[in-house]
């Protein structure tokens, strides 16, 4: 079938299989590929993308959903040549090992605090829950959160004996 | 290399440099191998086997080949190679008989993955079920089933390995330390506990893919998602009898390696199906649920401790003998016992020790090298029986601890002796204990358990590990200058997260003298053009390839100033530099730029001299010798890093629910490099440690089916499981060896999670758990003093647990049609 | 996916009636997807057709009515119950069960009506549904009916709905408004996972129910119990209805001891 989506802003016509998840279609139609698969299943979070302005994991959402629908992924994070906030904050605190998760829980993250803009850390790990990190035990994400949303107290990361 | 200097005059070595790659990780923009496609590609998908032991009857794949768009259909019976790393043990197919649930008896490739896997389905095998060793333990037994009959004729690295022909012993290391005998019979007190763990999974959040493209002429060009380009050529050459030179591995970013990408492992298969479709591209990436049983898994492992300790609490001797699971195949876990049997005691004296550690062959997913390389799992039994011993004695296990670890004049189990500048696993432990106020419970923390009538706990672990690397591990590095006055750098090290790009373009920034912009270190690695590096793995990568970068900065350095002193008519020794020039050291202003001379300087007269300027640096393992294979003495370490774990834990003393009110990690370092990369290690491998701990573990039913090969049963630690506070303690007692005195340290946070997190409990509630993973039923069964019951719940990785009675709705639903 | 199916998206309801009507089993109606499209992936279900019910004017609709009680679509997502000032206001025990389901991108996603007609033994809503009381209205080309939740499940992932009938509302009735409850479950980690145990209990007024999930083959709830009752009794009452087993993660004994363990904590919380 023929599907019309709006991704980052701009308008993409596409004929596709009618089996083909959002994730795919946004991979290989697309080759949007900043949006990664790590289980297929819905469980990880690494495909974790806005779909009509909410995060879905794209692995579990069809494309034929998204016909006429608006999706916004990583790639469309960073703007004019900027970074965004949140992946400055993101680069200042660490928040970063191999890569893998980063997109998923940068869309997380956006949507976290779209819903508390100023969050308590319960509500940050709340927020994270469904975007697993394998590398970092989230602690530096969770500092780059409260950092962009000034609940951050800076302090001596690193304890010296 | 530089340990001595001090911090003061270090301007890039303990900063908190960006991560080089941080931009491209963070808009999405980083390739992985996952995102890659090339003209032509083929989709491979393999065909598992439904059992853990069976014999192959039949297969045929007339249809799938039948079908349009599909390239190749491969067999174990066309391949003739074997692969393996220490011992040969491994078809690239299944051949005869297979070995384990989830192994590849046939492969497809074809046009697209959904193409594959009808073809796949198309695929019939006819199999005569046989009975499965499953339980190590018991492939020991006289009448045990052989997982591999052929042993004998195997090939295996002679020099370190023992594997027992017409047995399951894959490997036998033996280490034998003064008498122990003799100590038991001083002793005033022996005492002796079992201690295991079950297999669990990496879980890196790339799955394992590769793109294989073998062209005619034998040209191979492999794309893979692995830790070490040149093992996976090395290995691959190996297998195939093709010259290193015409096969070319490339790295780009890497979604996670913690060890299950070392080696070499889907990267063959993809290589065969490219070679029968006609070379053609293959791209293989496994599902998650793949990861989970046909890639491996980290070793079960049964580890027997026994004690003779004096009333003073000094440990007299110990005898220690380990039973690691190798699964179907020896893999790393060969290596894993070897590593983990010189250093099987942890950070202590043990005048008299004997070590006897067996891999076993066993009907399952095989074993491999795992963050911690085996360090992880015996440290589990040994920091848990230090604990039994101390309470036994009526000791504070602190001070026991205190009284029996490696300081200066020690002795290791290998006969090394510990030095001031070995590390201070005291040191550790102090601090720790500080950061948890370890010994007491404060007035809120009482008042709190008072109030919520949960109990606290406060507990301390102990860890070490040394690089389990070959004694001739070796690595190199080059730094090239551009015409700008820039450096480009390229190293074998793979960046799979850990951030060694980053600390090494700091080494390098601090030994030029450079600004660290100045500084780029290659982020993908291409054997086609990178110096060899043995393997990313280890915790060696800093200390190795940080003294190459040292090295190469030095002939860098030696091979400008040669130039410039004929361009300044000045002797070498009189000049001196900075980040944009070489300067006469008593007349500054008469000076060549880097940039004028880092491609060749060019006279007034246009004549040239020089030429680019390319620094080379070589390092090796120092002073490192094979183990006697009898009595495990030698020097295997090429450093200590010492650790310890403080844990506050908060357990339901009626239902063994618990809660970590804070954990704090310290580690002896040597030097911080960059306390943010090394901060974001110790977290990240602390809660990798607390998911062992917690959550994580390979479920078996009796037939050798693993039910949990997913992220529905098989949980890891997730934001809410992070402790509701953590802190990273760097120690300091610079490595004499190490770069500017650094040690590694990526593996060590996640050992001694598990036991600090055991002895935690045990200090709340009493609950004495000798198996892992801790979950709030064996809290509840330790308490209740009820049996581990034969299912889940089991000191042994077998289960008989039962899915809920609906033949049509299987637990392991991701199991195809036989 | 690796499936092939086609996929539809009527836009009324008596265009999906038509779809379904003939009644073969390989067809799926599509919600919020998070089951179904994990159970296609896992090869558990492999319809021809795929039928999204969510481009039906009025499904996601959320109506409450003093007089008729509250009625959820079949479209309407977890996060929506979540955000619903009625619901909050007048139903707490679903936001309760609402919370405790998976992560947030799913609960942006599932549905409360997938959750039952999905009937997995530990479906998170049920508990909830069951105390309330509520009905599950089903319509086919036939006609309409109603099935009062507690009878809508009949096994593992089996429930009373026909393949050519779809579940066109929840209805929770109006007494049931004000029912003070909580849902807890007990998991394996602190994020999100399937329930080793889930209990609710909730104070109707009368009399307290209890619903449980994941220790039966299906969700299942007592009868009214007096306020009055003792703990021990309480806990007789719930071992009665539960008939837990042993898998892979817990044990029957573990299940049957922590499902009484929450009942007592939630009765002290709820009840006493």
């Amino acid at each position: 079938m023929r599907i019309k989506v709006t991704v980052n802003n701009r308008i993409y016509e596409r004929d596709i299989e009618e089996n083909r998840t959002l994730l795919r279609f946004l991979r290989e139609d697309l080759g949007l590929t900043g949006t990664k698969e790590g289980c297929g299943a819905g469980e990880c979070g690494a495909c974790t993308v806005f779909f009509n302005g909410k995060t879905v994991n794209s692995c579990m959402v069809l494309a034929a959903e998204a016909d006429g629908g608006v999706v916004e992924t990583i790639e469309g994070e960073a703007s004019g040549g900027m970074l965004s906030v949140l992946q400055e904050a993101f680069e200042k605190h660490g928040a970063v090992q191999c890569g893998f998760c980063t997109a998923g829980m940068i869309m997380s993250a956006r949507e976290l605090i779209h819903q508390h803009p100023h969050p308590t850390r319960k509500e940050i790990l709340e927020g994270l829950e469904g975007n697993f990190c394998r590398c970092t035990g989230y602690e530096q994400i969770i500092e780059a959160i409260l950092d962009v949303t000034g609940g951050y107290e800076p302090k001596e990361e690193l304890s010296y004996v | 290399m530089y340990e001595t200097l001090d911090k003061s005059l270090l301007k890039q070595v303990g900063t908190s440099a960006t991560r080089l790659d941080i931009t491209e990780k963070l808009t999405g923009e980083a390739q992985y191998v996952s995102d890659m496609v090339f003209p032509g590609m083929l989709y491979a998908k393999i065909k598992p086997s439904p059992h853990a032991r069976a014999k192959i009857l039949s297969i045929d794949t007339s249809k799938a080949e039948a079908l349009e768009g599909v390239h190749a259909v491969l067999t174990g019976e066309e391949l003739d190679y074997r692969i393996g790393l220490y011992v040969v043990d491994k078809d690239i197919l299944a051949k005869g008989e297979v070995r384990h649930f989830g192994e590849a008896v046939a492969a497809v490739a074809a046009e697209t993955l959904a193409l594959a896997q009808k073809a796949v389905d198309l695929i019939e095998v006819e199999y005569e079920v046989l009975t499965p060793v499953l339980n190590h333990m018991d492939a020991l037994k006289e009448d045990a089933p052989l997982v591999h009959p052929d042993l004998g004729n195997y090939d295996y690295v002679k020099a370190v390995f023992t594997p027992i022909p017409g047995t399951n012993i894959a490997n036998l290391t033996k280490l034998r330390k003064g008498d122990v005998e003799q100590g038991f019979v001083d002793a005033d007190y022996v005492i002796e506990r079992e201690y295991d763990n079950p297999s669990v999974q990496h879980v890196p959040m790339e799955t394992h893919v590769a793109i294989v493209k073998w062209g005619l002429g034998d040209r191979v060009t492999i794309h893979t998602s692995a830790q070490s380009p040149f093992t996976v050529r090395n290995l691959f050459c190996r297998t195939f009898s093709l010259p290193l030179n015409k096969v070319r591995v490339i790295i780009p970013h890497v979604g996670g390696g913690f060890g299950g990408k070392a080696g070499i492992h889907i990267e063959p298969l993809a290589a065969c199906l490219s070679k029968k479709a006609g070379g053609l591209p293959v791209k293989f990436q496994a599902t998650r649920e793949e990861e989970f049983s046909l890639l491996p898994c980290r070793s079960a492992l049964t580890y027997r401790i026994k004690t003779g300790v004096s009333l003073e609490g000094k440990i007299i001797a110990q005898r220690m003998d380990m039973y690691w699971d190798a699964g179907a195949y020896a893999d790393y876990a060969v290596n894993v016992t070897r590593a983990s049997g010189y250093s099987a005691s942890g950070p202590y004296e043990i005048p008299n020790a004997w070590v006897d550690a067996y891999t076993l062959y066993t009907n399952k997913p095989y074993g491999t090298a795992y963050r911690g390389f085996g360090h992880v799992e015996f440290h589990w039994g040994i920091e848990r029986h230090m604990d039994l011993v101390a309470h036994t004695l009526g000791m504070d296990p602190m001070e026991f601890r205190r009284l029996n670890a490696l300081k200066p004049g020690s002795i290791t189990l290998t006969g090394e002796k510990i030095n001031e500048h070995t590390g201070s696993v005291i040191a550790c432990m102090d601090a720790a204990a500080k950061a948890i106020g370890y010994g007491k419970k404060t007035k809120a923390e009482l008042q709190r358990e008072k109030e919520t009538g949960l109990k606290l706990g406060k507990s301390i672990a102990l860890l070490q590990k040394a690089p389990a690397i070959p004694s001739n591990t070796a690595t190199a590095a080059v730094v090239k200058m551009n015409s700008d006055g820039t450096v480009s750098v390229t190293v074998g090290l793979t960046e799979i997260g850990q951030g060694s790009t980053t600390a090494l373009a700091q080494i390098v920034a601090e030994r030029l003298g450079f600004r660290l912009d100045q500084v780029f270190v290659k982020v993908e690695k291409d054997t086609d053009s990178d110096p060899y590096d043995w393997q990313t793995v280890a915790s060696k990568g800093l200390v190795l390839s940080g003294n190459a970068c040292i090295l190469a900065c030095n002939d860098l350095l030696e091979k400008g100033y040669k130039v410039a002193s004929h361009i300044l008519k000045a002797s070498e020794d009189d000049l001196s530099h900075d980040a944009d020039f070489i300067y006469i050291r008593n007349h500054p202003d008469n000076r060549v730029s880097w940039s004028e001379i880092s491609i060749g300087y060019a006279y007034f007269d246009g004549i040239g001299i020089g030429g680019p300027l390319i620094g080379v640096g070589s390092y090796i393992a120092q002073g490192l010798s094979n183990l006697d294979k009898e009595t495990g003495q030698g020097n295997p370490a090429l450093n200590w890093t010492f650790g310890a774990h403080g844990i506050i834990c908060e357990v339901n003393p009626v239902t063994g629910e618990y809660a970590l009110r804070k954990i704090a990690s310290a580690f002896d370092v040597g030097k911080v490099v960059n306390p943010e990369l090394l901060r974001g290690q110790i977290i990240g491998g602390m809660l990798q440690g607390l998911g062992t701990a917690m959550c994580e573990g390979y479920i078996y039913d009796k037939e050798g089916h693993l039910l949990n090969p997913s992220f529905t049963d098989n949980k890891i630690p997730t934001s809410m499981d992070l402790p509701f506070e953590v802190e990273a303690i760097a120690v300091e007692n610079s490595q004499i060896d190490g770069p500017y005195g650094a040690r590694g340290v990526a593996e060590h946070p996640m050992i001694s999670v598990a036991p600090a997190l055991g002895n935690a409990i045990y200090e709340a509630v009493g609950a004495d758990l000798t198996h892992m993973p801790i979950r709030a039923e064996d809290v509840w069964r330790a308490m209740e003093d009820k049996k581990p019951i034969d299912n889940w719940i089991t000191k042994t990785p077998i289960g008989s647990c039962q899915p809920w009675p609906d033949p049509e709705h299987p637990i392991s639903s991701q199991t195809k049609k036989p | 996916m690796l499936v092939t199916f086609s996929y539809k998206a009527p836009q009324s309801r008596e265009q999906l009636l038509d779809m379904i009507a003939t009644g073969e089993s390989d067809s799926k109606l599509l919600a919020g997807g998070t089951d179904l499209l994990v159970n296609i992936r896992n090869g558990v279900y492999r319809p021809k057709m795929v039928v999204d019910l969510k481009k039906i004017p009025g499904v996601d609709a959320i109506t409450w009515d003093k007089k008729t009680g509250l009625k959820i679509g079949p479209a309407v997502t977890i996060n929506e119950i979540l955000t619903d000032a009625n619901i909050r206001q007048h139903y707490p025990l679903l936001c309760s069960c609402a919370r405790d389901l998976a992560s947030f991108q799913i609960r942006n996603r599932a549905t409360v009506v997938g959750n039952i007609v999905n009937a997995s033994p530990c479906s998170d809503m049920a508990p909830a549904l069951l105390c309330l009381d509520a009905t599950v209205l089903i319509e086919s080309k036939q006609g309409k009916r109603e099935v009062p939740i507690a009878e809508f499940f009949t096994g593992v992932k089996r429930t009373a709905l026909k393949p050519n009938e779809m579940v066109t509302s929840l209805h929770i009735p109006a007494d049931k408004a004000g029912v003070r409850g909580v849902y807890r479950k007990l998991k394996r980690i602190q994020g999100h996972d399937l329930g080793i145990v889930g209990v609710a209990v909730a104070n109707v007024g009368k009399g307290a129910r209890i619903g449980v999930s994941s220790s039966a083959p299906t969700p299942v709830v007592t009868p009214l119990l007096p306020l009055s009752l003792s703990l021990p009794e309480v806990i007789e009452a719930v071992n009665v209805i539960i008939h837990p087993i042993s898998d892979v993660r817990c044990s029957k004994e573990y299940r049957t001891f922590m499902v009484g363990e929450y009942t007592k904590r939630l009765w002290k919380e709820v009840i006493s």
